[in-house]
């Protein structure tokens, strides 16, 4: 006979579960509204995400945060990073769910589910960021990815299927190691939170034979992430994926699931290098260093403007993924900016192509976004040709595009933690991507117009709400240099109030 | 009048982006227009600078990343201040010439307001990555001027050179965040601001590799042998604007560079690197000479003599004296006179002809008197013939260059004598003998147009070749300035050595 177990309401600190609450209950009300009234316009579903997630980031930033605010059994953890990742996934997510809203229909979003399961994957991810419980971080993780799987396969093409398997047998695949992982990390210290398996370590560490166990924990965990990060050698599904999926999903693809990814990251991998086991920072400055630098290689061979963005993605995680070995307050700071502008630069290179795709006018048999597409558009489209190309100085580096503070923001770091020559490489790897982001320009803005480009109009989806998106996106590339400020100390005052890395 | 230097630097900006409503059959003169109110503006700084005051003037600053040590800071002395002059001058001379009927004017016109806003920023700002952020944006409009309206290989030439200069700056970008950081270790702040910076002392080795770090972004803007090669290739496919605006002010940034961040700031490391810096820049010197003597294109011609007179400005740079250092700044605006105007020439006859061959002219004298003048007056100007532009820079050069390494000068004035014979080469190819092809019997003069650009070069190059003394006077003030602040700031007594020695005899 079990005891009866006697739990107040007030220590489960329900408040904590909000954000994650709103989210799934939007999407359970979009499930139920479908259930009544048949053939609602895609427009009603749009507005209505929009609005839950609204709610849900407005909570958020009402929430009471700090490193002793635990709730919900002491599994969840609203710390600084907690409250400030939710803040950005949920406003990408709000620039993204517009974007169904193109002139043209496209088979996925007449579908209420579609929203639904956006509004799960997102609850997944909050769970994911917002706690320092290795088995909530899993099902968080799980919930996010296996709704996005789902999400990708709906734009029901043949090639966004293979994309969902592919991602989603190398999903299952991260999930094997994150669990086998989390095991060994269990069964060193006997606990799954963070904190705990912090101390339980420290303690542990003169003991002959851990390094071997913990080894095995932190690699497990690497590769696990290094999956869901996309970092060489596992980085492979990424380009298929992208060009599988829409447009626009890529764009999300290449933010928000990174972010929550880089969160876990920092909590995870953090606290190994603070407990001064230096081999987990080499091998991750390691990883950057290939994956940026193979990036870009690959990157420069692409003959589709989409997978070259896919690469070009794999080659920002890589060297943001720098300031996780660096484990300083400033990289982790620079974690967030870079983020947090590269949002919306990306996500608006993404919604670019997505408003000049096409369904029947086919430019090349094998891929929808080649760069022949785009060639003389500064004839055709004069104002797309200037925007793209700002998205694509932006994404170079140049300044002040956004990404450029990003980049020196974390240069800095890196030269701070006294690696010059790791900062050096960074520099270098940003001129390499500098060629494959000046061909779409030179495309764009230096050779005419091919005559299958002449005769249709590339921006064929654009619609006012796309537009707004655009705008919005534009504006903050151009003028960041003037939020940068605020976006850092926002960003620094939400790190002290966190606990990781202990 | 305290904002004019932000006004300088935005105003061609903002025309820039009222430009996109102007209709096409007006872009011209309504870049004409916006150009000479830039160019009275910047005589208006010129009449409002205090000449007898060395440091910087009219100096504004506003906090951009205050977290960060960032920013907007600006101000001008005696050095930046003839050189954004010139920028808006050659900006407007090369407006003017434009031909009437180039295709995408009104791009053309747009893309040149952005790229004298970004001339102008670069020399003016006193914010290290505010510096950054003008020199990487001065890349894009030129960028789309080479490959949008070059030659054959244009998007070659125009990747090529965009690829080089920005694969330099970023390791220069490491530099400066370094030397931030090396300021915050010192004094618990961030910052960027130059004037903070020529306050740090830093110990020999932190020179070393901070002057290397430098030195990968400014060599190559100048260019410095083994950098060079992008250059000719820019020069041969980009338009003549284009090029015109890359010899007169483009290469200049990389000097101007050497001078404000690497002398100042690193006075210890700029010492030790004088025996590299003269062998390079002695290569780049006869070497580049040398090539140019063997081109047959005429652009070429002017385009390595361009380079080899940016190693005397070099080898005037790290001088350690004021002759050396403000010559070589004199010669920095004279070089952009007088390529300036050689490149406006090579392209009126490549308008009227379509080529640049030497081989296909010959006897333009007797067909073309007033450009045959003109070309000959530049071309004395560019070998350095006493009484023009181009002696008084040089002669300073070599006169402060004489106390580094005597045989060092000697070698570098051999160029005067390679210089004379490249150029005199193709004046005598194309310009004397006997008219090779008919067609060219029927070549029209200089028009209305072309005067107008190259008349106001003439005569500046007649004027400061034989009273160079308004514009010298300031220029030597702030080099002497700078002298003295690096003799302050070194650490090494004998870079104190080489730089007091200089200072006691121009005193």
């Amino acid at each position: 006979m079990l005891e009866p177990v006697n739990i107040s309401l007030e220590s489960l600190n329900l408040v904590t579960l909000m954000p994650m609450l709103i989210a799934i209950g939007g999407g359970l009300l979009i499930l139920c509204i479908d259930l009544f009234k048949d053939n609602i316009h895609k427009s009603f579903y749009v507005a209505l995400t929009v609005l839950i997630l609204l709610i849900d980031l407005m909570v958020t930033m009402g929430l009471n945060f700090g490193v002793e605010e635990k709730g919900f059994f002491q599994v969840l953890l609203i710390d600084g990073i907690a409250v400030l990742s939710q803040a950005i996934i949920l406003v990408a997510s709000m620039l993204f769910i517009p974007l169904a809203l193109t002139s043209k229909r496209f088979h996925e979003y007449s579908y209420p589910e579609f929203f639904a399961l956006f509004m799960f994957m997102i609850a997944g991810f909050q769970f994911m960021v917002s706690s320092d419980n290795l088995i909530l971080i899993f099902i968080g993780l799980e919930t996010a990815s296996l709704s996005l799987y789902t999400l990708i396969a709906m734009h029901n093409r043949s090639n966004s299927f293979e994309a969902a398997v592919k991602y989603f047998t190398m999903g299952a695949l991260a999930a094997g190691f994150f669990t086998m992982g989390s095991a060994i990390l269990y069964g060193v210290s006997g606990s799954l939170e963070l904190n705990q398996i912090a101390t339980a370590i420290s303690d542990r560490l003169n003991e002959p034979g851990i390094m071997i166990l913990l080894l095995g924990g932190a690699g497990l965990l690497l590769t696990a992430f290094a999956f869901k990060l996309s970092l060489f050698p596992f980085h492979t599904w990424a380009p298929d994926v992208y060009e599988g999926a829409s447009a626009p999903l890529a764009g999300y693809m290449s933010v928000v699931p990174k972010v929550a990814a880089f969160v876990v990251s920092m909590r995870i991998f953090e606290m190994f290098i603070n407990l001064q086991i230096e081999w987990v920072q080499s091998m991750i400055i390691f990883l950057s260093v290939i994956t940026m630098t193979l990036a870009n290689l690959m990157a420069l061979v692409q003959k589709d403007v989409k997978r070259m963005l896919a690469y070009s993605s794999i080659s920002h995680a890589g060297f943001v993924m720098v300031a996780i070995a660096l484990a300083t307050d400033k990289s982790n700071t620079g974690v967030f900016l870079y983020y947090t502008l590269f949002m919306f630069t990306n996500l608006g290179a993404f919604t670019m192509l997505w408003v000049s795709r096409h369904k029947d006018r086919v430019h090349h048999e094998r891929f929808d976004h080649p760069y022949e597409k785009f060639s003389g558009m500064i004839k055709i489209m004069p104002m797309g040709a200037v925007i793209m190309a700002l998205f694509m100085l932006s994404l170079a580096g140049v300044p002040p595009f956004s990404i450029f503070w990003g980049k020196i923001y974390l240069m800095s770091a890196t030269v701070d933690a006294g690696y010059l020559w790791l900062a050096v490489v960074m520099g270098l790897n940003s001129a390499i991507a500098a060629y494959y982001y000046l061909k779409l320009i030179v495309y764009m803005f230096l050779k005419e117009p091919t005559d299958a480009v002449k005769e249709e109009i590339v921006y064929y989806n654009v619609s006012k709400p796309l537009m707004v998106v655009l705008g919005f996106a534009v504006f903050v590339t151009v003028f960041s240099i003037f939020m940068v400020n605020p976006l850092i100390d926002y960003i620094s005052t939400m790190l002290q109030a966190s606990s990781f890395g202990i | 009048m305290d904002t004019i230097l932000s006004i300088l630097i935005f105003f061609p900006a903002i025309a820039g982006f009222v430009g996109f409503g102007i209709t096409k059959g007006s872009a011209k003169i309504y870049g004409i227009a916006v150009a000479t109110i830039e160019l009275i503006l910047a005589l208006l700084l010129w009449m409002q600078f205090d000449t007898s005051n060395a440091g910087m003037q009219f100096t504004e600053k506003v906090a951009l990343i205050a977290d960060f040590g960032i920013s907007y800071n600006v101000g001008v002395d005696g050095i930046s201040l003839f050189i954004v002059v010139m920028a808006a001058l050659i900006t407007l001379l090369g407006i003017i010439l434009l031909r009437p009927d180039t295709k995408n004017m009104k791009n053309m016109i747009i893309s040149l307001l952005f790229l004298e806003m970004t001339m102008v920023g670069v020399f003016l700002t006193l914010d290290a990555i505010i510096f950054y952020l003008f020199w990487e944006l001065s890349l894009v409009p030129m960028l789309y001027i080479v490959g949008a309206w070059g030659g054959k290989d244009r998007v070659y030439a125009a990747v090529k050179f965009f690829l080089y200069t920005f694969a330099g700056s970023l390791v220069m970008l490491v530099g400066l965040l370094a030397m931030a950081y090396l300021y915050h270790q010192a004094n618990g702040v961030w910052s960027f601001s130059i004037l903070d910076w020529y306050t740090l002392p830093l110990t020999e080795d932190q020179q070393f590799w901070l002057f290397l770090a430098f030195f990968a972004g400014f060599a190559i803007k100048v260019p410095m042998f083994p950098f060079h090669t992008w250059l000719p290739w820019a020069h041969g496919q980009a338009p003549t604007i284009g090029s015109v605006i890359l010899a007169a002010v483009l290469l200049k940034m990389g000097t101007y560079g050497f001078v404000r961040f690497s002398l100042p700031i690193l006075p210890d490391a700029s010492v030790t690197f004088i025996p590299l810096i003269m062998a390079l820049s002695l290569i780049m010197v006869i070497y580049t000479a040398m090539i140019a003597f063997a081109q047959k294109d005429m652009k070429q011609v002017i385009a390595y003599s361009s380079v080899s007179h940016m190693g005397i400005i070099m080898l005037g740079v790290f001088a350690m004296n004021a002759e050396g250092l403000g010559g070589s700044v004199f010669l920095m605006l004279s070089h952009g006179i007088v390529s300036g105007a050689l490149f406006m020439l090579v392209g009126v006859i490549y308008e009227r002809t379509g080529t640049k061959l030497m081989s296909e002219f010959g006897g333009l004298a007797a067909v073309m008197p007033i450009y045959a003048t003109v070309f000959g007056l530049m071309l004395m100007a560019s070998v350095g013939l006493p009484l023009t532009i181009g002696f008084v820079g040089e002669f300073l050069v070599l006169l402060g260059f004489y106390k580094i390494s005597a045989i060092g000068t000697i070698l570098a004035g051999s160029t005067i004598i390679i210089g004379s014979v490249y150029m005199l080469a193709l004046f005598k190819k194309s310009f004397f003998g006997p008219v090779r092809h008919e067609k060219n019997l029927a070549l029209k003069d200089l028009d209305k147009r072309e005067l107008t650009a190259l008349i106001p070069l003439v005569l500046i190059v007649v004027w400061l070749g034989v009273y160079p003394k308004p514009i010298l006077g300031p220029i030597d003030n702030s080099a002497k300035h700078i002298l003295t602040q690096m003799e302050a700031k070194a650490i090494n007594p004998a870079t104190k050595e080489t730089i007091i020695l200089s200072k006691k005899e121009a005193e």
